[in-house]
């Protein structure tokens, strides 16, 4: 059994020796069948080995790779090539090969590693080593524009399926020294890499500790992209609050980085994982500093109303009309009575109804073919609005709360946070139901002390607010970008002045 | 045995929690009969029983949801009948009724004349206090006749719906000082009080037949405003006095609107229109809109021996029209004759009402007794006074301020000579 395999970084490998770890035998054959074992070849039909002779110091040669992720023309021009007309006699290998990067490996283990991320080894007749042609090629898309976290002004440009496209965008946006991007494998057998980013002269060791130890601590098989990985590095697995931020906007990362926040990077994931996460960055859109102070703070106000509406809508229609009557002027009471009267089910049935069907039309639409797309909206717009309300199954008025609650919950951006808001939206309209108003507050009390009770990596969930830490107050509202001067104090950065 | 999962056995009592503590005698609201006016008369045979009228609401008038419909229901449903108590008669109601009666969307309580004068009719107001579905902001209405003709003869065209036509019609008269702000809220602290007055709305559906052409026409009260035309015969107008929770007597719309001035509790209307003598030409008359932007100042003197009050009443004033052409932007005489004429109308005004209030009344409704309990250390103390008493007794002097506002949008006024040259 392998132990945790665990690195630092690409060169400084710290593995424990175990049994099949394989130095590389000086017999050219030997190494060479080691390699064709390795990969099952030739029933593995992408496995490459490409046999060759050096010329000059006449020697043996093989370059061993897997030729769907590998850029073969690359090994040609610059590896094959040189080799094959080498005429020189005392010359390096190093010297013949023009590849721009190289290294050379002394275990078998090590060289599959590279193999397998795409890279060619190259084995040499009489030495106990192999070299590394860096020309790996992976398949993917190229930069993209957001398709979630879309923004009018600012910014377009999207995260990749392709890791190092992505370090390569945050680079773009920090070019500094300081910003370190760490890596280290995760799995055993896929053998999946995250790249830890932080910025070194400004992120907490502590925070980076806390984050490298419970990356490191996973004893798993696979792990295949950053939505599968957040489950895993998660404090709270079963709690209905996010405590992780995921988002797919590279400047949305480079804001948090310059923070003092930790950012993840993983191939396969046109995203990144944000650490430590508070609920302000839930709540947060890119766009609310990209937009003008007093722009950026309306929508910040109708994204809190929203917030609210999606909550609190249902719930307070299905309390007042239930218990609270004397609560609403008469107008409305009886135009309210006046839809129900043919209505045959109790005002929570009808709203739990609805909610359940809005639900319906929202994950539908989402997994419907898109040629399809559109019908399904005509179908849940008019059908189940207009056709319910006229064969009385629900009144109008219930119509226009759920609808309400549900566009409004349009608004918080944030996928996790959105399926929180939805989900405690629930709680409320039972809680209205059984209790009325009453119990609404009961299940608000209960949720702000479950709220305040959160932590993500240490760090409270609804800090700066409370408890109150020394920031940039970029809370509910934010302040004009000069006066954001520091970073937020509970991420404890090395240098807290911004400006 | 297997072992219950901890979550389970929370979920499992959470679950008992709500189920066994939920609401589960609410009633939906489709359900209910929404009472919007309760009627309340002496039963003629029986001194214990009560005659209640109940005017219901039918929601669905008025409403073109496509849920709703009920096109040609009748907007309200009325019954009276009599009860014990309007408590228990809600019960009784439904052998008629087909719904449930509620008092959720209760906003007017109307009493007859008769019974309002009662003096057992403290006793069924009372009943208000225990039900928790009435609120205490309802208001009290008087009605000359019974309210069971009263509700029949009172046939809006308009604003058909019942809780709609008399929120705006008690909205409108207090807007323009026809009628007292009258809560039942005030109604019982008041009561409790035992020391000032408390108005209350007055209306009817009769026509009065003492309407003298001659009269002044703020000198009115409901019923006796003559009028023409396709409309509703109901009116509501000047106030209902009640002196220790039993009514005593009328005011008019002119009574009413000096109350409503010389008052430290009401809230004040919008302006009032008035008409007052024109003191440069003695066969007009300038018609103003008054109100009164600051509270009232009051000097309660209660050393002397005769204790006295002095009252201050700021009003703000705007001339409307002009019948005597006298160039009052202009000359600051005029302004200022203008001025003191109106001031020493309205103080004899004043003092004339308040003279009606000590010697009729023997006490006010204009909460003034708050100003002098003041004066009192503890409650017992200004009990032992008894306001009630001493108010007949004291020396009350007003002293009107009035701040002319404008004089209309033009002005300047042509000659008469020049027009009629």
């Amino acid at each position: 059994m392998m132990k945790r395999l665990f690195m630092k970084s690409k060169k400084k490998q710290i593995s424990p020796k175990t049994d099949h770890e394989q130095g590389v035998d000086p017999d050219f054959d030997v190494t060479l069948e080691q390699f064709k074992k390795a990969y099952f070849y030739p029933v593995n039909t992408d496995f490459t080995v490409r046999n060759l002779h050096i010329g000059g110091i006449n020697k043996r040669a093989a370059i061993v790779f897997i030729n769907t992720i590998t850029d073969i023309q690359v090994i040609n021009e610059f590896a094959i090539d040189p080799l094959i007309k080498n005429q020189e006699q005392n010359i390096l290998i190093e010297d013949i090969i023009t590849i721009q990067s190289m290294e050379t490996k002394n275990t078998i283990n090590d060289a599959t590693l590279d193999i397998n991320n795409g890279n060619a080894a190259l084995i040499i007749e009489g030495e106990s080593k192999v070299y590394i042609l860096n020309a790996s090629n992976f398949e993917g898309r190229s930069v993209e524009k957001p398709d979630n976290e879309s923004v009018v002004k600012g910014p377009k440009e999207a995260f990749n399926e392709k890791v190092f496209t992505n370090i390569s965008l945050v680079r773009k946006r920090i070019r500094d020294k300081n910003l370190i991007v760490e890596s280290s494998i995760i799995s055993k057998r896929s053998k999946n890499m995250v790249y830890m980013l932080y910025l070194k002269d400004i992120a907490n060791e502590k925070l980076l500790d806390n984050v490298r130890e419970r990356v490191n601590a996973l004893d798993t098989d696979a792990i295949q992209n950053l939505s599968l990985l957040e489950q895993y590095i998660e404090e709270r697995k079963y709690s209905i609050f996010p405590s992780v931020l995921y988002t797919e906007r590279p400047d949305r990362a480079v804001s948090f980085l310059e923070d003092g926040y930790i950012v993840l990077l993983m191939e396969n994931s046109p995203d990144c994982l944000v650490l430590p996460a508070t609920f302000w960055s839930f709540f947060h859109s890119a766009e609310d500093h990209y937009l003008r102070f007093p722009y950026g703070n309306f929508t910040r106000i109708l994204r809190m109303l929203s917030f609210f509406i999606t909550i609190f809508t249902s719930a307070i229609y299905v309390a007042v009309v239930t218990y609270h009557i004397g609560m609403i002027p008469p107008d409305l009471l009886l135009a309210i009575a006046a839809t129900r009267e043919k209505v045959p089910f109790p005002a929570l049935v009808e709203i739990v109804l609805m909610e359940i069907a809005f639900e319906l039309i929202r994950e539908a639409g989402l997994r419907v073919p898109t040629p399809i797309g559109p019908t399904i909206g005509i179908v849940g717009a008019l059908i189940l609005g207009q056709a319910a309300v006229q064969a009385n199954l629900v009144s109008p008025i219930v119509v226009i709360v759920v609808a309400l609650g549900g566009l409004s919950s349009f608004a918080v951006g944030d996928i996790s946070m959105n399926f929180t808001v939805r989900l405690i939206r629930f709680l409320f309209i039972f809680a209205a139901g059984l209790f009325g108003i009453y119990g609404m507050t009961a299940v608000f009390v209960m949720g702000m002390f479950y709220m305040v009770s959160l932590k993500s990596f240490g760090v409270p969930y609804l800090s700066p607010l409370t408890p109150s830490y020394q920031s940039s107050k970029d809370t509910l509202f934010r302040r004009a970008i000069p006066k954001e001067a520091l970073r937020p104090g509970y991420l404890k950065p090395k240098d807290i002045k911004k400006r | 045995m297997r072992k219950i999962p901890i979550i389970a056995k929370i979920l499992g009592s959470l679950l008992c929690v709500t189920i066994l503590s939920g609401c589960w005698d609410q009633k939906e609201t489709e359900e209910l009969a929404y009472v919007t006016v309760v009627g309340l008369d002496k039963d003629e045979e029986n001194e214990n029983m009560v005659k209640v009228t109940y005017v219901i609401a039918n929601p669905e008038v008025g409403s073109l949801a496509e849920g709703g419909g009920g096109g040609g229901e009748p907007p309200l449903e009325t019954i009276s009948f009599s009860a014990s108590d309007f408590i228990t008669s809600r019960s009784l109601a439904n052998t008629v009724i087909s719904k449930e009666i509620t008092y959720d969307v209760l906003r007017n309580i109307m009493v007859s004349e008769d019974f309002a004068r009662d003096k057992d009719f403290i006793r069924w107001m009372y009943d208000i206090t225990k039900e928790m579905e009435i609120r205490r902001d309802i208001n009290l209405f008087v009605t000359k006749e019974d309210p069971s003709a009263f509700v029949q003869n009172n046939q809006p065209k308009m604003d058909t719906g019942p809780h709609k036509y008399y929120e705006l019609i008690f909205n409108r008269g207090q807007d323009t000082g026809t009628i007292p702000p009258s809560e039942v809220g005030q109604f019982f602290r008041i009561t409790e009080a035992d020391a000032d007055l408390f108005l209350g709305i007055y209306g009817t559906t009769e026509k009065s037949d003492n309407y003298k052409r001659d009269r002044d026409p703020d000198q009115f009260m409901a019923g006796e405003l003559n009028y023409e035309g396709q409309t509703n015969t109901t009116q509501f107008a000047g106030s209902a006095v009640f002196k220790e929770g039993k009514m005593i007597d009328t005011l008019t719309i002119e009574e009413t609107r000096l109350s409503y001035l010389l008052s430290t509790t009401m809230k004040q209307p919008e302006a009032l229109l008035v008409a007052l003598p024109d003191p440069f030409h003695e066969e007009y008359e300038v018609a103003t809109k008054i109100y009164r932007e600051k509270d009232i100042q009051i000097n309660v003197n209660l050393k002397r021996d005769k204790p006295s009050i002095h009252a201050t009443v700021p009003i703000k004033m705007s001339i409307l029209t002009n019948h005597g052409m006298t160039n009052l932007a202009k000359y600051r005489d005029n302004r200022e004759k203008l001025k003191k004429a109106f001031e020493e109308t309205l103080n004899k005004e004043f003092e004339e009402f308040i003279k009606k209030t000590q010697e009729e009344y023997g006490s006010e409704p204009f909460g003034w007794s708050l100003a002098a309990r003041k004066k009192f250390r503890t409650i017992p103390e200004f009990e032992e006074f008894d306001w009630m008493k001493t108010y007949p007794e004291m020396d009350v002097s007003i002293d009107t301020q009035i701040d002319l506002e404008n004089f209309g949008r033009q002005t300047d006024l042509p000659k008469m000579k020049e027009v009629r040259d």
